[in-house]
């Protein structure tokens, strides 16, 4: 197990190196100049240069990669004397647009799409895998019919639209909640949620749609399977069937799921965040691409890989624990 | 739906010697909501391949003005009531410019449809092959490819769609989302078909094959294709819903095709600062995108019960 | 001002809003009993709203959008000049706060006066006033002012405004202070005396030291690019924090005297700019005016899509600022290359161009006012002229026959490149130019790459859709900066897009930037205008309004005709302080 993890560490960091090599060679080969960008209005070919040189993107290619890798463990220094930028470990670049450290920046954001993903995940979990389990449970019926039109339906409705529904009925019509505007949880958990309910809630729709599809299918393989059969005919109560063996291996699958899906957002969900005008790293990322701001491009998307393939580790990690038959 | 439809009705005939894709047909045929979705895929397939006709029809053209179907006055909101539904413009018009909706959403199906569909073929016939390579010929082959799923997996593919179409500027929009789409979506197909063919490989038929002499070329495309077939044909139906919202969401994001272009992810966009002082601008193409991934996603759960039963969805 | 078009919408709609007709049948209607003009987002139009606000409070500003620059060596963007000017840090020189054409009024405010000069405008001399103090009580010095202009050198604090590049001595290829090295042509004699050494004469030199680049930043709290984020405030508030892209709070400074400021009012307590919302919903908020929004302002120009909520409804009409931004959007022609170097092909693209298509896509009349003159009206007194008399709508015909002329019958294809936020003006001008057979493609760039990528001559496209503000109201402000060919750079190019040589003119322009009479100088400016128009080098499209909902709660508003009709930050306030909560 332990041996296991290692392993699987290592391959971690090879994912991301290799993430971090594409996205770097993309934006060097397509056509983009952060240092035009961050020159502005009326920029001079040597205030240009001078740029330039400030930002290293004279340097060739494996260069820039090299002090952008090395860079991250020993921290950077970026041009000289009074002014020199010290960027310290872990050194994911510097955002010129910011004047910020692109680490600095994503450690900014991040608590605004962690509470945005996680409170969606909660939402979702509870509402899709109740609703698939219940649909499977009661297959065929009219229950079940219901449940599974609802969640077709709203699998297939764009997050925008929901988003625009939500807006226009809960806020402009009803009045009950107020137009989004992030509080951090520290400062008044109330208001943290009470603004967090609606975005919570257009990802929650959508995802819990796809959940409730996805456990009701291995539900109904799960409990079609003979040793469950077995534990019925040995005169166990229904419910302990459903618990205690039903449930457990019938959601492995949704793990899977559940690791890539929240891994995916917790680096930002950017159309739900642009919509509700939250700025957690999503929007970051958004603002980013606008101004042309290459080092918080590349951090972000680095730093949604990590989730993602951590996402996937510890999924793996835990099946070991929930399912007893996958052995590492 | 459910994993036992394979059973026939009990009580009915089934002819002896009938194929799987005769069962299938039938099956198929048995069900409503196939029947209501093929309906809605034939619609809107049938309004983007003749996108041009249909709006010589109504005898507008998608990029053309109409300055007195909107009012200056009021931010150019259309002139008369559900946003400007008229004689003359069927479902409207656009805000402010004035463009014939009924135009816009049959060309958007174009543009959307033709992006979906591409990146879908793509994805399909790069996953299946990149699936049955790595399964059938294993070892080293199977090492990388696997790697490559792995790694192209580990990529925060929206956000990834989204730094490409928006630093890529000279090229064709349209060709370039395409591409972009289909670069991340192979690797959940090539998984699904690497599985399948790793079960089929040591078959007896396959191997008697390769007893008999056949090449492997023969063996991959008589033997496993195939086999691989029905898992392939359920998947790709439920994977074109995906596509076409991930088209719409680029789209949406700004980062899509070129104005005056219309798609569907396009117009939603753009109408959704309109939605509640123009609600129909707003609602109809959201309405679009919303029946067409409707009828795709109930088409796919169906070929899917039908064609691959056990499901290769874990 | 009240620029109106003709166009047959006299609809029910347009009739119960008592607008559109009124132009056509001869202004018989009678407007809301307002009677301040027929376009009903100007009501308040050189007017202040709200009444003068009480002391206290706090101020809550909704924006889509962090600022570009808060640096004052760094910042020259109107909106962000405006903010920062008038409330974290003093210049030599301002604007009064007045609403209207008063506030086109210079008046001296770390100076004693507007500065006096010698040899013949080329020395200038500005004396600082006693007392005045940064946020930790030291005093403000002469020596703090020439330090900022030298940062405004270094490449490692771009974006500001060049004027002092432009026209202080012996500052080509300097590189700041960071090396050590300091601009021997700004001395001071004293802690509060700066004498500013020219290359050349420069009349209009005050109106310069707006100019954030004039805002004293001491050495010892210079932190290089960080300062972007921490300016040290020599005005009524400092920084309390600043998450850049989510919010920032101003909070009183306690060492800034209101006895050494005639400018600044700083009524609240506290200011609150809460950063990245959608645009959409800051204009839903400001509309309801609900709660705590009743305190707030919106940062940005009101959405046109809004146009539709805002101008039927009487009550938030009364609550709507629509100040002219003075601008000119145009679309600017590469003279340098075929087809445009024909003047026949240029003087087509203006007949064809449907100015009024693009006002509507801009948001309407309401919040535009169509554009026959390169300068806007404000440096011609008042009005544009009409020289041309083409119909706002174009003339298609017309320019068939000038493209006939030019050989090219079938007319051609080109492309247009256009800030992002200009996509729906772009349409606009692509469908009518394609009307006359002009096949344009639109190329959107982002803000931020906007004027990197229209300023590189070689590679950027044959047409581009640009503004450019008088940065005073002088013709001198304008046409140099557009279209003297000598100004024009191979790469960062600016203003002068269409890349327009022409002799005649520039030799017009130096005789009278020459001129010794103000009045003189004006007229022949207007004339330049009209001659330049006749060359076709760029077509003036429209000049935008910035029209701005206040909350109930606001009082003292006003939009600021120098910076672009921004709400004047320095006297806005709050009716009731109590109601804006904390």
């Amino acid at each position: 197990m332990i041996l296991y993890t290692l392993r699987r560490l290592a391959g971690v960091i090879g994912v991301l190196i290799a993430v971090a090599a594409v996205t770097f060679t993309i934006f060097y080969v397509l056509p983009s100049d952060p240092a035009a960008a961050a020159c502005g209005k009326a920029c001079s070919t040597e205030r240009l240069t001078a740029i330039r040189a400030h930002m290293g993107l004279d340097q060739p290619l494996w260069r820039q990669f090299w002090d952008f890798l090395s860079g991250i463990f020993t921290g950077r220094t970026m041009g000289s004397g009074q002014y020199a930028l010290r960027c310290d470990f872990p050194c994911l670049g510097y955002s010129y647009e910011n004047s910020e450290s692109v680490w600095g920046l994503l450690m900014d954001r991040l608590p605004v799409s962690a509470s945005l993903a996680l409170g969606a995940a909660v939402l979702w979990l509870a509402l899709g895998l109740s609703a698939g389990v219940v649909a499977a449970l009661r297959k065929d019926t009219l229950t079940d019919r219901v449940l599974m039109v609802g969640a077709v339906g709203a699998a297939s409705l764009p997050v925008y639209f929901t988003s625009m529904m939500l807006i226009y009925g809960i806020i402009r019509v009803a009045g009950l909640l107020p137009y989004p505007q992030y509080v951090s949880f520290a400062d008044d958990p109330a208001h943290w949620a009470s603004n967090l309910l609606l975005p919570w809630l257009a990802l929650a729709i959508l995802y819990a749609a796809m959940y409730a599809r996805q456990s009701r299918s291995s539900m109904i393989e799960t409990m079609a399977e003979p040793y469950i059969r077995t534990a019925r005919a040995k005169g166990l109560p229904r419910r302990t069937v459903v618990v205690k063996h039903g449930l457990r291996s019938g959601m492995t699958p949704i793990l899977t799921l559940f690791g890539m899906d929240l891994g995916g957002l917790l680096a930002g969900a950017v159309i739900t965040e642009s919509i509700f005008g939250l700025p957690g790293i999503g929007r970051l990322f958004y603002n980013a691409l606008s101004t042309g701001d290459q080092p918080v491009i590349l951090g972000v998307t680095l730093l949604a890989a990590a989730f993602i393939v951590v996402a996937n580790l510890v999924v793996d990690l835990l099946y070991a624990v929930v399912d007893p038959r996958v052995r590492l | 739906m459910t994993s036992q439809s394979l059973t026939p009705a009990p009580g009915r005939d089934i002819a002896p010697g009938s194929g799987p894709w005769q069962l299938a047909r039938r099956e198929l045929r048995r069900r409503v909501s196939v029947k209501v979705s093929l309906a809605i895929v034939a619609v809107f397939l049938l309004m983007a391949a003749g996108a041009p006709l249909l709006s010589a029809l109504g005898g507008r053209s998608p990029d053309e003005f109409d300055k007195s179907a909107v009012d200056p006055y009021l931010g150019g909101q259309p002139v008369g009531p559900l946003g400007g539904i008229s004689a003359d413009h069927w479902l409207g018009v656009e805000p402010v410019t004035g463009r014939d909706l009924f135009a816009r959403v049959v060309h958007g199906a174009q543009v959307s449809l033709l992006i979906a569909l591409t990146a879908t073929a793509i994805v399909v016939v790069a996953g299946t092959a990149a699936g049955i390579a790595a399964g059938y010929f294993g070892g080293r082959t199977d090492a990388v490819l696997s790697r490559l799923m792995d790694l192209t997996m580990s990529f925060p593919s929206l956000i990834f769609m989204i730094a490409m179409m928006s630093v890529a500027k000279d090229v064709n929009r349209i060709v370039l989302m395409t591409a972009v789409i289909g670069l991340f979506g192979w690797p959940g197909i090539a998984r699904v078909v690497r599985g399948q063919t790793l079960s089929l490989k040591h078959r007896e038929y396959v191997d008697a094959a390769r007893v008999g002499g056949a090449g492997s070329w023969r063996i991959l495309t008589r033997d496993i294709l195939p086999g691989v077939a029905g898992p392939v044909i359920a998947y790709t139906t439920l994977i074109i819903p995906g596509m076409i919202a991930t088209e719409a969401a680029l789209s949406y994001l700004g980062v899509g095709v070129r104005p005056p272009t219309p798609s569907w992810g396009q117009m939603i966009a753009e109408s959704v600062s309109y939605y509640d002082t123009d609600p129909m601008y707003f609602v109809i193409p959201s309405a679009c995108l919303f029946l067409t991934v409707l009828a795709f996603t109930l088409l796919g759960d169906a070929l899917r019960d039908i064609l691959d039963p056990r499901g290769s969805r874990t | 001002m009240n620029m109106r078009t003709c166009t047959a919408l006299a609809t029910a709609l347009v009739a119960t809003l008592a607008l559109g007709a009124t132009a056509c049948s001869g202004g018989t209607h009678s407007m809301d009993g307002k009677g301040r003009g027929k376009n009903p987002a100007l009501a308040n139009q050189g007017a202040v709203v709200g009444g003068t606000p009480k002391q206290g409070g706090t101020l809550t500003v909704l924006s889509n959008q962090d600022f570009t620059h808060l640096d004052p060596a760094r910042n020259w963007v109107m909106s962000d000049m405006e903010f920062g000017t008038r409330l974290l840090y003093r210049t030599l020189v301002t604007y009064k706060a007045a609403p209207g054409t008063g506030g086109s009024e210079l008046v001296p405010d770390l100076a004693t006066d507007l500065g006096t000069s010698s040899h013949g405008a080329k020395t200038w001399t500005f004396h600082l006033k006693k007392g005045i103090r940064y946020e930790d009580g030291t005093p403000v010095t002469a020596q703090d002012v020439k330090y900022n202009v030298e940062r405004s050198f270094s490449p490692d604090l771009p974006g500001g405004a060049d004027y002092a590049a432009r026209y202080l001595a012996g500052a080509q290829g300097y590189q700041g202070p960071a090396q050590g090295k300091h601009l021997d042509s700004i001395r001071t004699p004293d802690d509060h005396t700066i004498v500013f050494e020219l290359r050349k004469p420069f009349a209009e030199f005050p109106n310069a030291t707006v100019m954030p680049t004039f805002a004293p930043v001491p050495k010892a709290q210079d932190t290089g690019p960080r300062y972007d984020n921490r300016p040290f405030s020599s005005g009524p508030y400092k920084i309390q924090s600043y998450g850049r892209g989510k919010q920032l709070v101003l909070v009183r400074n306690q060492h800034w005297d209101p006895k050494t400021d005639e400018v600044r009012k700083a009524y609240p307590d506290k200011l609150v700019v809460v950063m990245g919302l959608k645009g959409d919903q800051i204009d839903d908020r400001l509309i309801a005016s609900q709660g705590p929004d009743a305190s707030a302002v919106s940062w940005g120009a009101l959405r046109p899509e809004s146009a539709a909520k805002v101008l039927p409804n009487a009550e938030v009409r009364k609550r709507l600022l629509a100040e002219s931004t003075n601008c000119t959007d145009m679309v600017q022609m590469h003279t340098g290359r075929a087809p445009f170097d024909d003047v026949r092909i240029r003087r087509a693209v203006q007949y064809a161009l449907d100015k009024d298509a693009v006002l509507t896509a801009s948001g309407g009349p309401a919040f535009n006012d169509l554009s026959t003159a390169y300068m806007p009206a404000t440096l011609f007194g008042g009005k544009q002229p009409d020289l041309l008399k083409i119909p706002a709508t174009g003339d298609v015909a017309k320019a068939r026959q000038l493209l006939k002329e030019a050989g090219k019958p079938d007319g051609f294809s080109t492309e247009i490149t256009v800030s992002t936020g200009d996509k729906g003006r772009a349409e606009a001008i692509q469908q009518s130019l394609g009307k006359a057979g002009i096949k344009v493609t639109i190329d959107t760039v982002d803000p931020s790459a906007f004027y990197a990528t229209i300023g590189d001559t070689t590679h950027r496209t044959d047409l581009v859709y640009t503004g450019w503000c008088p940065d005073y109201p002088s013709g001198s402000t304008f046409l140099p900066f557009v279209f003297d060919g000598r100004y024009i750079k191979e790469k960062g190019n600016s203003g002068n897009h269409s890349l327009f040589r022409d002799k005649p003119t520039m030799q017009r322009m130096d005789e009278i930037a020459a001129m010794t009479d103000a009045k003189a100088a004006n007229r022949a400016w207007q004339e330049l205008d009209g001659q330049i128009l006749q060359k076709a080098p760029a077509v003036p499209v429209l000049v935008r309004r910035w029209p701005l909902v206040l909350g109930s709660n606001i009082a003292g508003a006003y939009g600021q005709t120098s910076f672009g009709g921004q709400l004047d930050y320095a006297s806005v306030g709050l009716k009731d302080p109590s109601k804006s909560g904390s």
